[in-house]
C-alpha cells in the first residue's frame, strides 16, 4: 500500500470516529430531560365526585387523563391525549363520546375510535375500586 | 471634508471602483419588471425581522412562568414595545408572503431553468427556513394558540414508523410541550436558524451574482438556449444601469412594503391575533377550533381530510420534494409559461387548491 493511500484511510477512519462520537453525544444531549414537576403515581378519588354519566379531568403521571362514570359499565380512566396529534379530548355528555377539538376525532367511552383521523384508541389507565374510592396506580 | 473621507476610503478599499462596477455600470435587462424587486424586498423584510427581534429580546423572558407576562408587558408597559412586537408579528407574515410571491414570479418567468437550478434550490430552502422561523417564533409568547399549534405540529413526525417518536421527542424534549420545548424553540429561533438562514441566503445571492440576472421570457429571444458546456456569466451590455433605474423600483417597492405593514399595525392590529393568542397557555385544555398560522393552513387542512396520518404527511413531503427539485425535473427548454398550457394548467390548479384549502382550513 502506498503511503498516500494509507494516510487517506487513516484520515477517513479518524474522521468517522470523530463524527460518530460527536453525533452520538449530540443526539443524547438533545434527548429528553426528566420532567421537573413531581409525578403523581397514585391518585385516589371519591366515587361521589363523579355522578353517573359524568366525567372528571385529572392529571396522572404528569399527563392529562379523564375518569368517566359510565351509567351502564361503571368507571373507566382514559388518557386525554388524542392519538392523532396530541390535542386533548373533551368528554361530551350529550353524545356520550370523547371529542378532539383539533381534527374532530371521536372516541367512544371505551376509548375506541368512532370517526375522524386518530389511528389508535385512547390509552386506558388501569384503575381499581376500593369501597367508596377510585384508585389509580 | 466629505471628499477627503471618500478619497481616504477609495485609496484603501477601492470605493470608486466598487460604486462604478457594482452600481453605476452594472446593467440590468431592458425588459425587467417590478416583480424582479421581490427578492430585494424579501431581504429588507428579513432585516426588519432581525432588528425588531433583537429589540424584543431585551424584554422577553423564555420561561413558561414569565413568557406570556413578558410579552404582555412588552405590549402594554414598555414604551413603544407594542410597535416593535406588531412590526415583528406583521413583518413575519409579510416576509413569508413576499418570499412566496418571489418564488411564484420566478416560477412563472421560468427563471429557475438552467443554469439557475441551484439558485432556485437555495431560494426554496430559504423559504422553508423562513416558515420554520415563523413556526419556532409562534411558541415563544406561550399563549393557548402557540402552545396547541406547537403540540399539533410537533406530533406530526410520529406518523413515521420507527424514527417518528424519537424525532418528536427530540423536537419537544419530552412527551409533551413543556418548558424544555420553549427553551429549544427559543434557541432555534434566535441562535440556530439565523446563521443557517444567512448561509443559504448568502449562497442564493452569490449565485445570482455569479450567474447574472435572467431576462424575462416575454417578448425577447431567450439567450439561455445555448448549449450549456462552459461557465458564462450573463451580462446585459445594452441594458439599463442598475442605478438609478432599478434602484428606484426597489425603493418604491420597499416603501409600499412599509406602507402595508404600518397600515395593518395601525388599522388592523388584531389581524394576526385571534382570541387564543391573548390567553396564557393552558397545557390541560385544548381550545376549540385550534388552527396554525395562515401559511400552514393548507397542509393542516389536507391532514384533516386525509384519514391516514402517515399517508397525509408522506404526500406533503413528496410535493415538497417536487417543489424543491422542480428545475431538475423540468428539462423542457421553453421558458415562457404562456407557451406551455399543461404546466400553466397544473400551476393554476395547484394554486387554486392551495387557496381553497387555506380558506377551508380557516373554518372550524
Amino acid at each position: 500500500m502506498k503511503r498516500r493511500r494509507f494516510l487517506k484511510i487513516i484520515l477517513a477512519f479518524l474522521g468517522s470516529i470523530t463524527l460518530f462520537s460527536f453525533v452520538n453525544s449530540f443526539l443524547k444531549f438533545l434527548a429528553a430531560l426528566p420532567a421537573r414537576t413531581a409525578e403523581i403515581n397514585k391518585l385516589i378519588i371519591h366515587k361521589n365526585e363523579i355522578p353517573s354519566g359524568e366525567a372528571k379531568n385529572i392529571i396522572y403521571r404528569n399527563a392529562p387523563a379523564v375518569i368517566i362514570n359510565r351509567s351502564d359499565r361503571g368507571f373507566i380512566a382514559l388518557s386525554r391525549v388524542c392519538t392523532h396529534f396530541g390535542c386533548l379530548v373533551e368528554y361530551n355528555r350529550a353524545e356520550r363520546r370523547l371529542i378532539c377539538p383539533c381534527h374532530a376525532g371521536n372516541f367512544d367511552l371505551e376509548g375506541n375510535v368512532l370517526s375522524g383521523p386518530p389511528p389508535k384508541p385512547l390509552r386506558a389507565i388501569p384503575l381499581r375500586i376500593d369501597g367508596e374510592n377510585i384508585i389509580l396506580g | 471634508m466629505w471628499k477627503k473621507m471618500k478619497t481616504w476610503l477609495d485609496v484603501r478599499i477601492g470605493l470608486n471602483d466598487f460604486v462604478r462596477t457594482k452600481i453605476v455600470d452594472y446593467r440590468i435587462p431592458k425588459n425587467i419588471n417590478i416583480f424582479y424587486t421581490l427578492g430585494f424586498l424579501a431581504v429588507i423584510a428579513y432585516a426588519v425581522q432581525a432588528f425588531t427581534g433583537i429589540v424584543l429580546l431585551i424584554y422577553y423572558i423564555p420561561h413558561p412562568d414569565h413568557a406570556f407576562k413578558s410579552v404582555q408587558d412588552i405590549m402594554a408597559k414598555v414604551p413603544y414595545g407594542w410597535l416593535f412586537r406588531q412590526m415583528h408579528v406583521v413583518g413575519s407574515n409579510l416576509m413569508i408572503t413576499v418570499a412566496i410571491l418571489h418564488m411564484i414570479t420566478v416560477f412563472l418567468m421560468g427563471n429557475y431553468k438552467r443554469p439557475r437550478e441551484l439558485t432556485w434550490l437555495g431560494g426554496g430552502i430559504s423559504l422553508l427556513l423562513t416558515i420554520i422561523f415563523g413556526f419556532s417564533g409562534y411558541l415563544l409568547p406561550w399563549t393557548q394558540l402557540s402552545y396547541w399549534a406547537t403540540t399539533v405540529v410537533t406530533s406530526m413526525p410520529t406518523a413515521f414508523p420507527v424514527i417518528g417518536d424519537s424525532i418528536a421527542l427530540i423536537l419537544r424534549g419530552g412527551d409533551q410541550v413543556t418548558e424544555v420545548t420553549l427553551s429549544r424553540f427559543f434557541a432555534l429561533h434566535v441562535a440556530i436558524l439565523p446563521p443557517i438562514f444567512l448561509t443559504f441566503m448568502g449562497i442564493h445571492l452569490l449565485l445570482i451574482n455569479r450567474i447574472g440576472i435572467s431576462a424575462t421570457p416575454f417578448g425577447m429571444v431567450d439567450e439561455e438556449k445555448r448549449p450549456l458546456t462552459e461557465y458564462k456569466r450573463k451580462t446585459h451590455p445594452d441594458g439599463y444601469p442598475y442605478y438609478p433605474v432599478f434602484f428606484q423600483k426597489q425603493m418604491y417597492m420597499m416603501m409600499a412594503y412599509f406602507a402595508v405593514m404600518f397600515f395593518i399595525v395601525t388599522f388592523l392590529p388584531n389581524l394576526f391575533f385571534p382570541e387564543e393568542a391573548n390567553l396564557p397557555a393552558d397545557p390541560f385544555k385544548t381550545p376549540p377550533h385550534i388552527r396554525p398560522a395562515w401559511y400552514l393552513l393548507a397542509p393542516y387542512q389536507l391532514l384533516k381530510l386525509i384519514p391516514n396520518k402517515f399517508f397525509g404527511i408522506t404526500i406533503q413531503m413528496i410535493l415538497l420534494t417536487i417543489f424543491l427539485a422542480w428545475p431538475f425535473l423540468d428539462t423542457y427548454q421553453e421558458k415562457n409559461v404562456l407557451k406551455r398550457p399543461i404546466l400553466r394548467g397544473v400551476f393554476i390548479f395547484l394554486l387554486v387548491m392551495w387557496v381553497v384549502l387555506l380558506f377551508w382550513g380557516r373554518n372550524p
